[in-house]
């Protein structure tokens, strides 16, 4: 399932061009609106083992900006936002498929290209010995760590354009 | 022959009778006496479970996650549409305005409830608060949680937020809820034993029935439960015990 290319929602709205892990790619739009997290709620979702959507509860739509939908049958990456080092995914990846839970902070981009922060949790989905999924569980993040990680997120992304360019 | 149904001893004071009141109902309509059992403490539902009695339970979900994977209970219900949140209040009176002006060092009561601290924790992680951050002043009941939150004995109290809504409209004027959480997706789980797998096509036909009758209306509200049971699979169980999963730290 390829993602089509975002269209601009706002004027000042940042373009990137995504490449994810399975080799697709998009046109991405990104403003500098945040999304409060909100009180009290977790996020949740599954995937396949393809990452693959396949349950969202209401405060992951609610928050996405997407309906239900639109998500369902989609990859977990319509949620990339531009910000976010591919290191990051990376080791969530490498680490669930290992069997082990993982936990990061990630900055989400919306549907209309404003963005939110969750601190996110991952674990596979143990069934009769086998991995038959992934169930990721988002919750809000503390302000003073997301403080701490933008620059060593926007560091790594550095590191990540300069090694392409070179 | 008689099974024993064990309910999980973190249900309000006034469910009492609405229990019993489900068990003869449940006996009526599956053939099938039934015993209930109604530990007054987690430690007592322990013991209760470790002499291997139970039959049939209503667990608590971070207990039904231990009798599923270690004990090999089998979910087969779960209260519609009714599930497990917690709220964090403080006195009416205190400075707190927000979760985030919880301060490290400062004094939380609470019951010995698992999920309840757990879905707490993590509330307070946004605050950056950690369980070492507080200090923690363990009482008996939701009340006794309550009347130390109003006095000022501790900054706040964390509540199961079916006992806070429970509490007297009295008691609740005197208090102020910094956040209520709203999960949705974690609940009770009625659990069976598999050495009753035979009598349990009965006894789930009968507690997904209750509801179908108007009569049960009474039973319903009497548990705090007014839309019955609903069935659960094994992996709807299995999904909220990865859910919990992804909340232990």
């Amino acid at each position: 399932m390829r993602l089509p290319d975002m269209t601009r929602p706002t004027a000042d709205a940042v373009e990137s061009r995504l490449t994810y892990t399975d080799g697709a790619s998009r046109t991405v739009f990104a403003t500098e609106v945040e999304v409060p997290f909100p009180e009290g709620r977790l996020i949740v979702s599954r995937t396949d083992l393809d990452g693959i959507i396949t349950h969202a509860n209401d405060a992951f739509v609610e928050l996405s900006g997407w309906v239900r939908d639109e998500l369902i049958g989609k990859p977990h990456h319509i949620l990339r936002h531009p910000d976010m080092p591919k290191v990051a995914f990376k080791d969530l990846w490498n680490t669930v498929s290992e069997g082990k839970k993982w936990h990061g902070y990630v900055k989400n981009l919306r549907k209309d290209g404003s963005y939110y922060w969750v601190y996110a949790t991952a674990v596979p989905n143990i069934r009769n010995g086998q991995i038959a999924g992934y169930t990721s569980v988002r919750r809000k993040p503390s302000r003073t760590r997301i403080d701490e990680l933008i620059p060593v997120y926007r560091q790594w992304l550095e590191q990540e354009k300069e090694k392409i360019a070179s | 022959m008689t099974l024993n149904f064990l309910i999980a001893p973190d249900f309000s004071p006034e469910r009492f009778a609405g229990w019993h009141m489900l068990n003869t109902l449940l006996q009526r309509r599956s053939g099938i006496h039934l015993h209930l059992l109604t530990p007054a403490s987690p430690a007592e539902q322990a013991a209760l479970l470790a002499e291997g009695k139970v039959d049939m339970v209503y667990a608590n979900p971070f207990d039904a996650a231990d009798m599923i994977r270690s004990q090999g209970y089998v979910p087969f219900a779960r209260p519609a549409e009714r599930f497990d949140e917690m709220v964090i209040a403080t006195g009416s009176e205190s400075s707190l305005q927000k979760l985030e002006d919880i301060q490290p060092g400062s004094r939380i009561a609470l019951t010995d409830n698992k999920d309840v601290k757990l879905i707490g924790l993590r509330l307070l992680e946004p605050a950056d608060l950690n369980e070492s951050l507080i200090e923690w002043v363990p009482v008996e009941s939701f009340q006794a949680v309550a009347r130390l939150t109003i006095k000022g004995g501790v900054q706040a109290g964390f509540f199961l937020a079916e006992a806070y809504a429970s509490l007297t409209r009295m008691t609740r004027s005197q208090l102020r809820v910094l956040v209520e959480s709203r999960i949705s997706d974690i609940s009770h789980v009625v659990l069976a034993h598999p050495r009753m797998a035979g009598d349990l096509p009965r006894l789930s036909e009968a507690l997904l029935g209750i509801g179908r009758e108007p009569a049960d209306s009474d039973v319903l509200e009497a548990l705090g439960i007014p839309k019955g049971f609903e069935a659960m699979t094994q992996e709807d169980a299995e999904f909220m015990i990865d859910l919990m999963d992804t909340l232990l730290d």
